[in-house]
């Protein structure tokens, strides 16, 4: 189970409503490499997680991931708070409005819901581990991309923060990796796999 | 920055500071440098926790705090021009 902590892991303090950045970092919140998907992945790659370092890891870093989701948004509810129907149609920001108003809903920045299809639970120790290496830089990734559009201190601030946890996500993912490894055929890592096959 | 934020943001960092050395603990949990760390940081937690709800309400939810625990501001509600 989990208990709520009530306050955010990182401040977000933002000063100026921007629709059209919110369209954009909303991918973050539901979007094919956010932090609903990372958070859901790892929650639940860990039911078929073998060894102990990397059950309390895939927890560990699942719950942080809820965190950054709240982080998330809160940037995108800020962005989007006292618009004025003028502001809504020339950001482009009417389309996400007729549907969603200004509640946050887990989506991509094209507008694509939250699909289960971007990440995977494979139950395989090496392919799951995969997986989430390559699904922190994808996030970081996207985080340099979000860098790259924005222009106000406020919103970048929290965005740097989140930025720097998938790196550091990734060097424990890869530690976990060489965790596993250590404990597998030396010869062939894929001999079997401890998830599923008995020895 | 008030003084609420002030705290927040000082309680922020010290527990980033444990939740940094509890993930490198699961990928090294046999080094005891870190874990002393972490309890440091831990006992400094402890306090600007207790000095935060003293003074501005319950951070975690805790039984018979039903209007403390529901009062403003919710932490996406946070600065910004309309609070």
């Amino acid at each position: 189970m989990w208990t709520y902590n009530k306050k955010l892991q990182y401040p977000v303090n933002i000063k100026n409503p921007n629709p059209k950045l919110a369209q954009i970092i909303i991918t973050q919140y539901g979007g094919p490499d956010g932090e609903l998907g990372a958070s859901l992945r790892y929650l639940t790659q860990r039911f078929s997680m073998p060894y102990a370092e990397l059950k309390g890891l895939l927890t560990d870093v699942g719950t942080e991931e809820l965190g950054h989701l709240e982080m998330i948004g809160a940037i995108v509810y800020q962005l989007t708070r006292n618009l004025s129907i003028e502001q809504i149609q020339a950001s482009g920001f009417d389309k996400y409005f007729v549907d969603h108003t200004t509640g946050v809903y887990p989506q991509a920045a094209a507008g694509v819901p939250y699909s289960a299809l971007s990440m995977q639970s494979k139950g395989d120790v090496l392919t799951d581990l995969h997986e989430n290496l390559a699904a922190e830089q994808k996030a970081r990734t996207t985080y340099d991309n979000i860098l790259r559009l924005v222009d106000d201190p406020d919103v970048a601030d929290p965005i740097k923060f989140l930025r720097e946890r998938e790196v550091v996500h990734y060097q424990r993912f890869g530690e976990g990796l060489r965790l596993a490894t250590d404990r597998l055929d030396a010869k062939n890592f894929y001999a079997f796999n401890p998830s599923f096959d008995k020895k | 920055m008030n003084k609420r934020e002030k705290l927040l943001r000082n309680l922020s960092s010290a527990q980033f500071a444990v939740w940094e050395l509890h993930l490198y603990l699961d990928t090294h949990p046999s080094d005891m440098q870190a874990a002393s760390m972490l309890a440091q940081y831990e006992k400094k937690c402890r306090t600007l926790t207790e000095e935060y709800e003293e003074n501005f309400g319950p951070l975690t939810p805790k039984f018979a705090q039903g209007v403390e625990w529901l009062k403003n501001p919710w932490p996406w509600e946070n600065g910004g021009v309309c609070d």
